[in-house]
């Protein structure tokens, strides 16, 4: 696309007025609108069709909150903590990527020495008052542990309630279940991966 | 002369100096070899193989770091065939290296991941049967052999630069591993120069460990605070925890051509913390007002020295710090003999000496820099040191090639047969020949209980040295007789080729003995303590009446051993009150304390910089642009040397003060990670002789202090002298360090 559309200022061609009548402008000319607008019928129009409606009991709108829309795998909601399909363990090895790269500044990450001579996550919590939910954190992630989740519903007395490290973390119960759910969005790995895994030759 | 080389690398005619090899000249004129071995404060290690390159008339690759050029002859760094070679070599190191670069400590400061993804090494073509390398636990120090590339770099710095010799390469091909020397744990003086110059994260500080990532780390460019040294560092400050506040988290040095001594690099959680005590500020005025005198200590800036010493002209009080009281006299009594404000050597003359004496000084704990310049001299230069003290040092074993053992306050004497030996050919003038004719030699020699061979013995092996130095420590300064001394060994240097370093206690004695006019202290009341003991307490350290900023949290330049004003910066701030916030309330006007960075005394060789435009860094080749140089102040040499007075006799049980490896002074004591060591240590000969056995409590009463210790046996220790640690207790510093002393055993 070249930039002479775009720089066309003469709007003579293409464009055209609706037709729309002139507003009345004196008092008897109001007074004469007011009446046709009123008993033209179009208000029990209206009530007919929620009538109708009411009848048939064929709805269309979702109750919320007791019912909910299902969320596309690539919204970028509340963060969440996978674990490994393997050990149940947590995938996070501490790295602080996810604080380094945030924009907005809202990840912190506390880590240390455990007694097995591995990194520990600490502490670690997310400032979702701050946080724009770009994704950035779950796209640098190389364990594909920090992702975002479903959870839309930001409304809470606490919001500790959202962004604390052990309650970001999936459910061990969940994970016996084996419903974790992996992110489809920015940072998963793509289709096909395994595929293009090297092997490193071991000649013993 | 030196003999200058032209040759060629890659086409540019480049020049070198005698003695310079191939890299050398290559870094010099911004010509890049990759190395992964190479350190440049050491001799090259030459096992990575990574600098290798042809030279023309020469068949097979030439290794750069350690091939002096030839003249005219014709280098070339890289080509097919020298890419290759340095890919298969970095193939070699990456083989089953493991891939745990997401928690590692380098976090991104790595050689090997810098060179791997330079070279681009996708994938492992080799393989080796991994071993099972645990994870050693070495105090300070973690090693990690599974991430150790053995570079060698840790052995080379340990053996070479810092003396200790702890560390060895145990040899065995793909399972060869970094082990301690002859024991089965690390016993070194933990000086943390091998975590520094690790190219990988095998070398590790325990106590950093996954903490934090470097990237998260802000540097702030500073001094040592605690000696005299002076050596360059880097803070690294990060938020503590989630939401608190900067807190130190490390310590860093520029490992290519400087060193730092485990004090230095462990211990700098030193900072005081403080909020806006209105109440004690105003008291602290009043105090000031009220006071007869202010007693300071040596560790603090220039300008907190130029502030007390306005205080002191503005309120007419006195200033007590014995400590550079001392050292200034032993100055003025040097320079009236020299003619020169400043002794002459510095921490580059030692590196480069052949030939050195130390006296009066246990310079491996007195200052570390000191110590691994003499290393260095001994490693690279083959230094003859002569190491004159009445106690022997196991530190100093290594590099010493004489001991010149003599008793206890005979320093003069010693020093009169130093200058004897030395300027015995030399053109004295007719009231100098006069003292060293008149001078009892059979007398000093059987009471300083040295022999005269022993001193034809270090003429000889000096015969042929060019660099000699002289380093005179505090047992000299704080002596009895320290003004005919300083004259002795100003006439060293005045008459031979020596240059002197004076040792300085603290990190800023001599700063402040050319800042401030001192008195004689005296035990009156109305003293404000700045640092120090007093009625009222200015103090960064613990009960403080008012709290102040330590060194890590204030800017301010100190002079260090080198003469040289070095700038240091606040890695973490301060929310209290300082120095200048007194000054200001009683009337010494000035914003901030570093605007009296350029007002310090140009009597004494300061310069008129703005401390904003004092430079803190080293150059790319290793230069020290730090601050600048104290200027050369000559001065009249009237001083005339006086007759050697009697030598005292120090019996029974005496004990040094001298303070444990890695302490220094009450700072180094609230570290969390130096270790405490607060024993009196003596030999088995002591605790016969002072009748008590190890793990004894005793009391020790010298002068007029009595302190309570627990004696240990110390198998490195000989003689009858016991070793008393200072970094926990307040001794006068203007006393001999040597002292009769009562040891009763209490339980």
């Amino acid at each position: 696309m070249n930039n002479e559309q775009l720089n066309d200022r003469n709007v003579s061609d293409g464009y055209f007025l609706v037709d729309i009548e002139d507003y009345p402008t004196d008092g008897w000319g109001k007074f004469k609108r007011v009446i046709k607008r009123t008993f033209r019928g179009e208000l029990f129009v209206g009530l007919w069709v929620v009538l109708r409606e009411m009848i048939r009991f064929d709805t269309h709108t979702i109750k919320y909150p007791e019912e909910k829309m299902p969320i596309g795998p690539r919204y970028r909601a509340v963060h969440e903590m996978k674990r490994l399909w393997e050990s149940d363990a947590e995938r996070c090895i501490g790295c602080g990527l996810c604080e380094k790269i945030c924009i907005s500044n809202c990840i912190r990450i506390d880590t240390r020495l455990d007694e097995n001579s591995r990194k520990e996550v600490s502490e670690y919590t997310i400032n979702l008052g701050r946080c724009i939910f770009c994704g950035y954190c779950a796209e640098v992630c190389p364990e594909l542990a920090i992702t975002h989740g479903g959870e839309y519903e930001n409304a809470s007395d606490q919001r500790e309630h959202f962004v604390d490290y052990a309650g970001m973390l999936t459910p061990l119960d969940k994970m016996k279940a084996g419903t974790q759910v992996e992110f489809e969005g920015f940072g998963a790995i793509t289709p096909h991966e395994d595929e293009r895994v090297k092997k490193t030759p071991l000649a013993y | 002369m030196d003999k200058i080389i032209n040759f060629k690398i890659n086409g540019i005619s480049v020049e070198a100096q005698k003695g310079e090899t191939i890299l050398t000249v290559a870094r010099k004129n911004d010509i890049y070899i990759p190395t992964m071995c190479y350190i440049s404060k050491t001799t090259p290690c030459a096992s990575c193989r990574m600098c290798v390159v042809e030279a023309s008339g020469v068949e097979g690759f030439v290794l750069s770091c350690n091939t002096p050029p030839t003249e005219g002859i014709e280098i070339t760094t890289n080509n097919a065939e020298l890419e290759n070679e340095r890919i298969n070599i970095m193939k070699l190191y990456d083989v089953n290296h493991p891939l745990e670069c997401g928690v590692c400590d380098k976090s991104g400061e790595c050689d090997l991941q810098n060179k791997t993804l330079e070279f681009d090494i996708q994938k492992q073509n080799f393989s080796a049967r991994d071993q099972a390398r645990p994870i050693q636990q070495w105090g300070l120090i973690n090693y990690d052999p599974a991430l150790c590339i053995l570079c060698e770099k840790c052995v080379h710095v340990c053996n070479e630069v810092i003396g200790d010799d702890a560390i060895e390469v145990k040899f065995g091909g793909y399972s060869s591993v970094i082990i301690p020397k002859n024991a089965d744990t690390l016993d070194c003086t933990f000086c943390g120069e091998c975590i520094a110059v690790c190219p990988v994260g095998a070398l590790i500080s325990s106590d950093f460990q996954y903490k934090a990532n470097s990237w998260e780390l802000s540097r702030v460019p500073a001094t040592c605070a605690h000696c005299s040294a002076g050596c360059s560092l880097e803070y690294e400050t990060r938020h503590m925890g989630i939401n608190g506040a900067d807190e130190l988290y490390r310590v860093k040095n520029n490992f290519e051509f400087t060193s730092l001594c485990g004090a230095g690099r462990f211990g700098f959680d030193f900072d005081n913390k403080a909020t806006k005590d209105d109440a004690a500020f105003h008291k602290a005025v009043e105090a000031l007002k009220n006071a007869a005198a202010i007693r300071f200590s040596s560790i603090i800036t220039n300008e907190e020295a130029h502030i007390l010493q306005l205080l002191k002209e503005k309120l007419g009080i006195k200033l007590f710090n014995e400590d550079a009281r001392k050292f200034a006299e032993f100055m003025k009594s040097y320079s009236s003999v020299s003619g020169k404000l400043h002794h002459s050597g510095s921490l580059d003359a030692i590196k480069q000496s052949d030939a050195a004496i130390i006296l009066g000084s246990r310079i491996a704990t007195d200052n570390p820099g000191v110590r691994y310049a003499l290393t260095t001299a001994a490693r690279h230069n083959g230094a003859k040191i002569v190491y004159a003290h009445p106690m022997e040092d196991v530190l100093m074993q290594n590099v010493t090639t004489q001991m010149m053992k003599y008793e206890v306050g005979t320093e003069e004497g010693v020093i009169a047969l130093l200058a004897s030996a030395i300027l015995s050919d030399a053109d004295l003038d007719e009231s100098e020949k006069a003292f060293f004719d008149d001078l009892d030699l059979g007398y000093i020699y059987a009471e300083t209980n040295l022999g005269e061979e022993e001193f034809s013995l270090m003429m000889k092996s000096f015969s042929r040295a060019k660099n000699r130095v002289l380093i005179v420590g505090n047992d000299l300064i704080a002596h009895e007789r320290s003004d005919n001394i300083a004259k002795l060994v100003a006439l060293i240097e005045k008459y031979s080729d020596f240059s002197i370093v004076v040792v300085p206690r603290e990190v800023n004695t001599l700063g402040v003995s050319l800042i401030n006019t001192l008195d004689i202290d005296e035990d009156i009341i109305d003293v404000v303590g700045y640092n120090d003991n007093g009625n009222f307490v200015i103090s960064s350290l613990e009960y403080a009446n008012l709290s102040v900023p330590a060194l890590n949290q204030q800017e301010g330049t100190v002079v260090s051993i080198d003469n040289r004003v070095l700038p240091t910066n606040a890695a973490l701030g301060f929310d209290g009150y300082n120095l200048n916030d007194l000054a200001n309330a009683l009337g010494i006007h000035k914003k901030n304390t570093i605007d009296y960075t350029k007002e310090l005394n140009t009597n004494a060789g300061f310069k008129d910089i703005e401390f904003d435009n004092l430079e803190n860094f080293l150059s790319k080749m290793g230069d020290d642009v730090r601050g600048y140089l104290l200027d050369e102040v000559t001065c009249q040499a009237d001083g005339q040397l006086e007759e050697l007075d009697d030598l005292p006799e120090f019996n029974g049980t005496i004990i040094y003060h001298a303070d444990p490896v890695l302490q220094f002074n009450a700072y180094t004591n609230k570290t969390k990670q130096l270790e405490k060591d607060n024993f009196l240590r003596g030999s088995a000969q002591f605790s016969v002789a002072a009748k008590i056995s190890d793990g004894d409590i005793v009391d020790i009463t010298f002068g007029s202090t009595t302190i309570q210790r627990e004696f240990k046996l110390d198998s490195e220790l000989k003689g009858t002298i016991a070793l008393n640690p200072t970094f926990d207790i307040n001794v006068d510093p203007s006393r001999y360090r040597f002292e009769k002393s009562k040891i009763v055993r209490v339980m």
